[in-house]
């Protein structure tokens, strides 16, 4: 428990919620801002192995996601084309974001260990889920954070569908 | 059973030549829906054709394996103490269980969870718990092991499977002609095409022929599914990249061939963006693909995207591009299990990875602008076709019917169509409608 930064989960924590309410409300250019320019998101791919379970993408192998913020800005003015069809029209999501640890980072970040659990209503389909957990790196920025680096690694092995949503 | 017979009976006779006429250019919706068809693909389509398993550099070690899928049936690609390759039913001879649970790793032996009957890497059983107070020692277990794949063949090092003894050769159901175009990337590569990191796995709720049609050439798609990308300024204007589509015998079909000497040049555009070790990867590339295979080979560079049939599509522009394997898993007639494998050259430059890695990611799979898109449209048609009136219509396959000998360019192999066509499609159902039927021709 000492390795906690406890002092600082209740803002990080805030921090995050407010980060997921801005991706439920669909207020994408807003969501972006909470990155940091040069910001990576990764999301590895999961293996099922028999002796080292819990094993995924290494870095330098492909992923399900590796891009920096430049490419989530194009997704985003991919959307706005009206021709982006697996989000034509929007999914509804929904991101409950829980069990937030927050601990010492390199340099001046701190990382926020998160779980997720994201649906995703789509059209007029059952709807999906897709669980994990994240490691964000953040810095400091005036009274709140940005976030460096995003890492997703999802408990499915097989996802549900093509991901067309930000987890 | 007597009434099961009759109607596949009923089906094959009658049924499937009306719901299928590559002549005029009609595929009926029921191909998409029907659970008998589905059923008889699986025996009539997925056990008398190759399907790819895995690559050798996956399983580089006696003992290496990786499970895949050869239409639903599951299997094991295992290595051998002798370097052999062994493809093995995932099924244990007693009770069914798969006896290996894992996508891939290293064994001395498969051991089934159930009753701990024991398999070899050459799926030999081995061993079988109380054999002499369960079995009084009378068990042969010489006719127990596991179910062999009996046709595995390689080529450039990439695993393929095929449950027909009688099969024509890998080489000869690929065809030169295929295989003139995808040893460009194969020999181009300076060192190995490897692949760069685990499969890729997602579903889509989408018969698995919609996903085969489209790569084996559906060029026409592009320009609406993927208005997006040209929108942002991912792509440049679509005929500026590529111009023809070709299709070849046994249903394969490939589109987005660029014209001689189109593809070099934009990649020697985009090198650029890279630095000076890759504008000379760029000549280095191409240069091995004009040593070792030839000029006009050399001319192509960049070959487009492709299926083998039944449901193993590749994609693969410049050299910059890395190799991606999609094979379209069937799983049931309206679901598909997507497994998508990355390949690029050991040999390249750092930079150059980085690129092909990350581009492939966000351009061609799960949650690749262009792959999320294909698969929206794949689950709209299946949904539709749930309907007794959608499920039943003749679909329109006829575009370019009747001008299928127009193009010819020098030197380039296969059966060449213009950037825009249905040919291909009409190739891949000719070819499901001989294998379902039972006939030549």
């Amino acid at each position: 428990m000492g390795e906690y930064l406890l002092e600082l989960r209740p803002e990080v924590e805030a921090f995050l919620f407010h980060e997921a309410l801005l991706l439920d409300d669909l207020r994408f250019d807003e969501w972006l801002a909470l990155f940091a320019d040069e910001a990576r998101y990764w999301m590895p791919i999961a293996e099922t192995l028999d002796y080292d379970q819990s094993r995924v993408s290494a870095e330098g192998e492909w992923a399900l996601v590796e891009e920096t913020k430049a490419f989530m800005a194009k997704r985003l003015e991919r959307m706005k084309t009206g021709m982006a069809f697996a989000e034509q029209p929007r999914s509804r999501t929904r991101h409950y974001v829980s069990n937030v640890l927050v601990s010492v980072g390199e340099g001046e970040t701190v990382i926020a260990r998160s779980n997720i659990l994201v649906f995703q209503g789509r059209r007029d389909r059952k709807g999906e889920f897709f669980a994990g957990y994240r490691l964000d790196s953040l810095v400091r920025h005036d009274s709140s954070w940005l976030i460096t680096e995003r890492r997703v690694f999802l408990d499915q092995r097989v996802l549900p569908r093509a991901l067309s949503v930000f987890l | 059973m007597a009434t099961a017979l009759m109607n596949h009976a009923e089906i094959e006779t009658d049924d499937l030549h009306r719901l299928v006429d590559p002549a005029r250019g009609i595929v009926n919706s029921r191909v998409f829906n029907d659970p008998e068809i589905y059923q008889r693909e699986l025996t009539q389509i997925f056990m008398k054709t190759w399907t790819y398993v895995g690559h050798v550099a996956q399983i580089p070690n006696a003992g290496d394996y990786v499970t895949a899928f050869i239409g639903e049936d599951g299997v094991i690609v295992s290595r051998g103490r002798g370097g052999d390759i062994n493809v093995l039913l995932n099924s244990c001879r007693h009770r069914g269980l798969a006896v290996c649970s894992s996508d891939r790793g290293n064994a001395r032996l498969f051991r089934c969870p159930y009753h701990g009957w024991t398999y070899g890497r050459d799926g030999a059983l081995l061993g079988v718990p109380k054999m002499q107070e369960a079995y009084h020692n009378e068990l042969d277990k010489a006719s127990h092991g596991l179910v062999r794949v009996p046709r595995v063949e390689i080529y450039r090092g990439f695993i393929f499977a095929n449950w027909d003894y009688g099969a024509v050769s890998l080489e000869d159901y690929l065809g030169r002609d295929m295989l003139w175009y995808l040893d460009i990337p194969m020999v181009g590569a300076l060192g190995n095409l490897v692949p760069i990191g685990p499969v890729m796995k997602f579903r889509m709720k989408a018969n698995w022929k919609l996903a085969s049609e489209n790569f084996a050439g559906d060029d026409y798609h592009v320009l609406s599914t993927h208005g997006s990308a040209f929108r942002i300024g991912f792509l440049p204007d679509y005929d500026q990249l590529a111009d023809y589509t070709a299709n070849f015998d046994h249903g394969h079909g490939m589109g987005d061939i660029p014209k001689p000497g189109r593809a070099i040049e934009n990649d020697r555009g985009m090198a650029q963006m890279f630095g000076p070790d890759a504008a000379t990867y760029v000549e280095a590339f191409n240069a091995r693909v004009r040593e070792h295979l030839s000029e006009r080979q050399a001319d192509v560079h960049g070959i487009g995207e492709g299926n083998i049939f039944p449901n193993l599509s590749w994609i693969k522009f410049g050299c910059f591009h890395a190799f991606g394997l999609l094979q379209w898993l069937p799983k049931g007639p309206d679901e598909v299990e997507v497994w998508q494998t990355t390949f690029f050259d050991s040999g390249a430059p750092q930079s150059v990875k980085d690129y092909a890695r990350s581009q492939m990611s966000q351009e061609n799979a799960a949650a690749g602008i262009f792959g999320q898109d294909d698969g929206e449209n794949f689950e709209r048609i299946s949904e539709v076709l749930r309907g007794a009136v959608c499920g039943k219509q003749d679909l329109h396959y006829a575009m370019g019917l009747g001008h299928e000998d127009e193009v010819k360019v020098e030197g380039l192999p296969g059966r060449l169509g213009p950037h825009y066509t249905e040919a291909n499609h009409r190739n891949f159902y000719r070819y499901w409608l001989q294998l379902m039927t039972g006939r030549e021709g």
